[in-house]
């Protein structure tokens, strides 16, 4: 059974939204659906994304049933990024047990310090019980890491930055849109964690997005152009102390799956755009390399040749990717929202005659677990 | 605009977690200034602290698993820490930044995070062998482990 991408919507991405989280569920929810041309009721299952943790409930999901839709619908929710909704919801159609689904997700990062938050990802009787290890610490230790194996310097992280909140300029929605930053105003801005400046991690925001699906039994009844779903792959590392920090295997164990079932043998030359989740700088150049863009340890020669511009031979994150905005959750839904709107001609910074894209969503410290979906324009 | 904003009741979440016989050999370890790592019987991966499963083949594992490691450990990776996070969600500019660091120790092929002290921030590097740092009368608990230094 085929999936496609039938309809999306991304709120606005903000700090300290005027708006409780359930309003900004209900109008993503509702234009997604608008945009896909189905009622609530065409829906057969609804699926959220949100996290106890970030949302300072338990059962983060149940008060986001209204907004979403899914009263005595089938419904559940993936306590993780909004992605692994998306695949929560694909693998139900592809199981043909509906035909429509939604996906939402959400965060409201004003709520409570999501990086605070990140200390509860950590083992709890002795990482835990150190107070400087945290998502960002931890973080510039990878950089550090990375950097060092492969003659990666600052430089090259702020280019990355430069990159993509100058393509932000042109996101209506993004959070972080600076068209006239440069590298120098990125490694001056704010230390935080040495390599990490401010401008080098991803700022969280409050934010939704959601996606309809549907089917190959009604999505080219439904929508003129629907966007297929190729390729999925899915892989998870070990915890991050028994990992080898300097490269994303699951990432590379992800894209690899992805690849084989969309029947990609060539990344760099098949694939036409890549929306990734780079939540710090220095994982956007690791990402180039596990997805196989380029050989382990060229991922700055890929920045340094501006190959991933908008208008580059591999482009990445023409949206902004996640260094423009992160609203946790819906982060990862949002590339692949992106990957979709390329696809269809709709994107802010459109990659000409765009027809395989690549999405992905990451989640854990380190990007410990990672998801890639390949979109197409043909099932 | 203002909007009105609810603050959580006043709620502390101290939670208490069983560590497990392998852990409290390991802070039990501490008391004689010693480092316990888990070695897998099945593929020798030796992982520090012990685990009661093996991260690499998911062999089970016990205290018989349990080695001692000499406690000098070679520095992979480092960051100087200017923010921290004050546990209530704020960050606290550090006045005197602090070290934290990726370190395999000797023995151990999985790695820990630990602060490191008596050091300039300058004079740190990748490839530096450290060794603990102990309280003056360690109890067994995982306070007695103070930092690394330079050694």
């Amino acid at each position: 059974m085929k999936v496609a991408v039938i309809g999306y919507a991304v709120s606005n991405l903000e700090w300290d939204a005027e708006k409780t989280r359930e309003e900004t569920v209900f109008e993503v929810a509702k234009s997604a659906l608008e945009n896909a041309g189905v009622s609530r009721e065409d829906v057969g299952t609804v699926i959220s994304a949100s996290t106890d943790f970030l949302d300072g409930r338990t059962i983060s999901n149940c008060m986001l049933i209204g907004g979403g839709g899914a009263y005595l619908k089938d419904e559940s929710k993936a306590e993780e990024d909004g992605m692994y909704a998306a695949l929560y919801a694909a693998q139900r159609l592809m199981a043909g047990v509906h035909d429509i689904a939604l996906a939402v997700s959400h965060t409201h990062s004003w709520i409570f310090n999501p990086h605070q938050v990140s200390q509860y990802m950590l083992e709890p009787w002795f990482d835990r019980q150190n107070d400087l290890i945290n998502g960002i610490t931890l973080a510039a230790l990878q950089a550090r890491m990375y950097m060092e194996k492969h003659g990666v310097d600052e430089l090259d992280l702020a280019e990355v930055c430069v990159k993509n909140l100058r393509n932000a300029a042109k996101v209506p929605y993004a959070l972080r849109k600076l068209h006239d930053i440069t590298v120098e105003e990125i490694l001056e801005s704010e230390m935080f964690s040495d390599p990490l400046t401010e401008l080098m991690i991803a700022p969280p925001c409050d934010g939704a997005a959601a996606v309809v699906l549907a089917s190959e039994n009604v999505a080219e009844e439904i929508c003129e152009n629907p966007v297929w779903i190729k390729g999925i792959g899915n892989s998870c590392d070990n915890y991050l102390r028994d990992r080898d920090l300097a490269k994303l295997n699951s990432l590379e164990i992800a894209a690899r799956k992805a690849y084989r079932m969309a029947g990609i043998e060539e990344p760099f030359r098949e694939v036409d755009v890549a929306e990734i989740t780079e939540r710090f700088a220095h994982q956007e150049l690791m990402a180039y390399e596990a997805l196989s863009f380029c050989r382990e340890g060229k991922g700055r020669v890929l920045i340094e040749e501006g190959m991933t511009e908008v208008y580059g031979d591999m482009p990445v994150n023409p949206s902004g990717g996640a260094l423009a905005g992160d609203p946790i959750c819906a982060t990862g839904m949002i590339r692949l929202i992106e990957a979709a709107k390329q696809i269809r001609g709709e994107a802010e910074n459109q990659v000409d005659g765009c027809r395989t894209a690549l999405a992905h969503a990451q989640w854990g410290l380190c990007a410990q677990k990672n998801l890639v979906f390949i979109l197409g324009d043909e099932p | 605009m203002g909007v009105v904003r609810y603050e959580g009741l006043p709620f502390v979440a101290r939670f208490r977690w069983n560590t497990g016989k392998i852990m409290e050999k390991f802070y039990g370890g501490f008391a004689e200034r010693q480092i316990l790592a888990a070695k897998c019987e099945n593929c020798g991966y030796t992982v520090v602290p012990p685990r009661v499963i093996c991260p690499k083949c998911s062999s089970k594992m016990n205290e018989n698993n349990l080695v001692k490691l000499d406690g000098r450990g070679v520095v992979l990776s480092y960051t100087v820490v200017r923010k921290k996070l004050d546990g209530k969600g704020g960050f606290v500019t550090l006045d005197k930044p602090e070290v934290i660091a990726a370190v395999k120790l000797n023995g151990a092929d999985s790695m820990i995070f630990a602060k490191i002290g008596d050091v300039d921030v300058e004079d740190i590097k990748s490839g530096m062998e450290v060794v603990p740092v102990w309280a003056e009368k360690p109890e067994g608990r995982l306070s007695d482990l103070l930092y690394f230094r330079p050694g």
